[in-house]
């Protein structure tokens, strides 16, 4: 009987360490319910202007609950036709390539970062973080990409300047620090590996949580990137990504914003060809889905990639 | 995965490879206008390079700068020596400011040039456009240094009166003129009265309302996007000064009329004439172009271009508008630099620029082509010989006024027969005001402008809207502006402006003989 009341004593106690009460649990679930709510409401919001009418917007602005609803917004990006699809699959191209492309370079520099063998690890490391501090600056990069890369109205021209990032390879070098033993590696050099089999077969399978996250990061910068375009792209338009095409359109309007008393009636003239409000949040639309898509699928390994860090510590 | 990575970089090796080896005999000049709304423009230019082939002796190539990217676009150009671009716009309202790159060499002399291939360009176009953009180089010197555009070359503010409404209320254009600015409440009152609570009659760009009111006018070389002094016109003669302040630059918002003209805002704005969101830097735009689309106003402000009443825009607004001037049109340094194109001294090809420039700018068959297309394409002529735009003319709108002389351009059918000349007459009516060519610079006091601006655009929308109550923050804003240095600023530009009308004065005499 003792037992049993010292047991039905402990057991509440000990399932206290691990539980919350039924206030705290209510209070976490409001706090982050409310946090979910903070990221979500934009979205949705963008989502209800880009179904709202012209006229709804010109009599009460934006709102939760238009006077009137539409599909012009999305008739008329249909109709920018061509533009919009070739921007949109370019986006896909140069996310896809770009993505690959710098996560390969990544791994591979950070790799013989982590080895504590490679005798030019200091070397290597001061030149790629000494970049993260020290930036060239807009112009004498742009004359560098320009005039001696010949990135000019090209592919090439909107993934190559993003391709490495120092950050990036400071992130998979601290990663490959805590996830891979060094013994792991002598061991398989005495197993006879090759140090690419060893890099491949044995580091790689490791690491891809870490990889994952990167990918996720690149894949984000290559996604979101419209300024290159800006910089690099003058007379080739049919290479632009969906991003710059609508940062166009944002920009041409702030322009004339900004500077409609001087150009009077011209501003005037210019703003009617604008497109429309519910049009941009159209293309917010076509630009947000994709990337929310593929958030699920990366999500796997950056909780696992979490995890695996505090599980060595 | 591996195959169509290789396949993707082969491709962008071989479409860069393309794009180097378009090399051909006559050499590519380049030119970046400002913004363009072009997605196709082959067409036109296969035209253009058959036609200039002999008479210029290259093959152009066009950068369609939009209006958001252009001065990004530019400077970058220009900032890095960008031989790719040999010809470029430039003007002196925004952040591409003329004045400043002629100063610093970045732009091609253009006096040899023109003295060699100008006399077609001399003849079509006013001598004062020329003195306009010959403005001083790196080395202290006054030399050309753009191709000046011929459009509309005087400013003119005006009221822009929804008449149909204003009728309805009982009111004429006499009685909004004779009431003034100071007087209009009964008429806002009336309106709010009749159209319901939600309706705003007063629908104004607030800076320009200011200037509008007080008759100032802007400095050239004064802070961009704030103006920060004030010049004032007696608005019965442009070519004279206000005879309250004379010949001097003054702060544009400690005079009495300033206080006088944010008291009344106050009243409209208070009193519900005036949408809040006018005041608001990142709403003001578009709420003012989504009212005037609808005809949902009943004065607004709107700065003037001869024929803008016949224009689309206001045609489709579906109610009957009238545009009160405030003065005569007058000429000031700003509008004479409205639009140029200048030759970017890291230009190869400066003579074959030149002189597409000065055919661009005199042969109305070139003109035509490249503003307005190709004839069947873009563009057909009806019975009278009026330009009627097609379809195709969506995929291939430039900026008219932003490539160079407007006058060459046949007249279109919205615009009806006649419209150039009576255009060119109605601009060369437009007079001086007594500083034209003034151009304040602003380098010895950068520090400050960068100060004063900060202040400014804190206040000065809000000011003018009527937002804020000017009883309190109009001492404010003043002190703040003392602290920023405003005294300096102020006393740099007068001074330049003093040594600026006694060269003038100087140079007068001396023509006079005296």
């Amino acid at each position: 009987m003792s037992t049993l009341a010292g047991k039905k004593k402990i057991r509440p106690s000990t399932a206290s360490l691990n539980r919350f009460g039924p206030g705290a649990q209510a209070g976490f679930h409001l706090a982050l319910g409310l946090f979910a709510l903070l990221c979500i409401i934009p979205f949705v919001f963008v989502v209800i202007i880009s179904f709202t009418s012209e006229d709804s917007i010109r009599q009460i602005g934006y709102s939760f609950q238009p006077l009137g609803w539409s599909l012009q917004a999305y008739r008329y990006t249909f109709q920018l036709g061509d533009q919009l699809w070739r921007s949109y699959l370019n986006s896909f191209l140069i996310t896809a390539v770009g993505t690959a492309l710098s996560v390969l370079m990544c791994f591979l520099y950070a790799y013989p970062l982590f080895r504590k063998d490679y005798g030019h690890r200091s070397f290597f490391n001061f030149l790629s973080f000494f970049t993260m501090i020290f930036g060239g600056g807009l112009v004498p990069t742009f004359v560098i990409c320009k005039s001696v890369l010949g990135l000019s109205d090209n592919y090439a021209a909107l993934i190559v300047p993003m391709l490495f990032s120092p950050f990036h390879v400071i992130v998979m070098r601290t990663f490959f620090q805590t996830s891979v033993p060094m013994e792991l590696i002598e061991a398989s050099r005495i197993d006879g590996s090759g140090e690419y089999g060893t890099l491949f077969r044995i580091v790689f399978p490791i690491v891809t949580p870490g990889i994952a996250t990167i990918a996720l990061l690149v894949a984000l910068g290559y996604w979101n990137e419209w300024f290159l375009s800006l910089l690099y792209i003058n007379k080739n338009m049919d290479i632009i990504p969906l991003q710059y095409l609508l940062m166009r359109m944002q920009r041409n309007a702030d322009f004339l914003a900004k500077n409609s008393a001087m150009l009077g009636a011209d501003a005037a003239r210019a703003a009617a060809q604008l497109p429309s409000q519910t049009l941009k949040m159209a293309l917010v639309v076509f630009i947000v889905v994709p990337i929310a898509c593929a958030y699920p699928f990366f999500q796997r390994y950056v909780v696992a990639g979490l995890t695996v860090g505090s599980v060595k510590g | 995965m591996k195959r169509f990575l290789s396949l993707i970089l082969s491709l962008a090796l071989i479409l860069s490879l393309c794009a180097a080896a378009q090399a051909d005999d006559l050499p590519t000049i380049t030119i970046m206008f400002h913004g363009s709304n072009v997605s196709d423009d082959a067409a036109v230019l296969e035209k253009v390079n058959e036609y200039i082939a002999d008479k210029v002796g290259a093959k152009l190539e066009v950068i369609w700068g939009t209006w958001g990217d252009f001065d990004e676009k530019a400077t970058n150009a220009l900032a890095t020596g960008d031989s790719e671009v040999d010809m470029l716009f430039t003007c002196s309202w925004s952040a591409d400011e003329f004045n400043t790159y002629a100063k610093n060499g970045f732009f091609e002399p253009l006096d040899e040039y023109m003295d060699q291939f100008g006399a077609d360009l001399k003849a079509a176009l006013p001598e004062a456009l020329i003195q306009a953009a010959t403005v001083e180089g790196p080395d202290g010197e006054k030399h050309i240094y753009a191709v000046n555009g011929f459009k509309d070359t005087a400013t003119q503010n005006t009221w822009d009166i929804n008449v149909t409404l204003l009728g309805e209320l009982g009111y004429t254009v006499e009685d909004v003129q004779k009431l003034g600015f100071y007087g209009w409440g009964e008429i806002f009152a009336k309106a709010k009265e009749v159209k319901g609570d939600s309706f705003y009659p007063f629908l104004i760009e607030p800076a320009v309302a200011e200037r509008m009111v007080t008759n100032s006018i802007i400095i050239t070389g004064d802070s961009g996007s704030v103006n920060l002094l004030s010049y004032y016109l007696d608005p019965a003669d442009v070519t004279k000064a206000d005879a309250k302040y004379g010949d001097v630059i003054l702060n544009k918002f400690a005079t009495d009329e300033f206080a006088a003209f944010t008291k009344q805002m106050r009243e409209y704005y208070l009193a519900g004439y005036i949408d809040p969101a006018l005041a608001v830097a990142e709403t003001s735009n578009d709420t003012r172009s989504n009212a005037q689309k609808t005809g949902s106003y009943l004065i607004g402000t709107q700065s003037y271009a001869y024929g803008y009443e016949y224009s689309a825009e206001v045609l489709s607004r579906g109610i009957e508008v009238q545009f009160l001037p405030c003065t005569d049109p007058y000429v000031d340094t700003t509008v004479s630099q409205g639009a140029m194109v200048a030759v970017s001294s890291a230009s190869q090809h400066p003579e074959e620029s030149f002189k597409f420039l000065a055919l661009l700018n005199s042969d109305p068959a070139l003109m035509t082509l490249l503003n307005y297309g190709v004839e069947g394409v873009h563009y057909t002529l009806d019975d009278d010989g009026l330009v009627v735009f097609t379809d195709a003319r969506a995929s291939y709108s430039p900026w008219t006024n932003g490539m160079g002389n407007v006058t060459l351009l046949p007249d279109t059918q919205a615009e009806g027969k006649g419209f150039r000349e009576a255009f060119k007459a109605y601009y060369a009516s437009g007079k001086a005001v007594p500083i034209l060519g003034y151009i304040f610079n602003n380098e010895p006091v950068s520090n400050e402008m960068a100060a004063l601006t900060n202040v400014a655009a804190q206040y000065s929308l809000a000011l003018c809207s009527g937002a804020v109550d000017p009883e309190t923050e109009l001492p404010k804003f003043l002190k703040a502006l003392d602290d920023a240095g405003m005294a300096a600023y102020l006393a740099e530009a007068n001074a330049q402006l003093d040594a600026y009308l006694a060269e003038a004065n100087a140079q007068l005499d001396a023509f006079l003989g005296r």
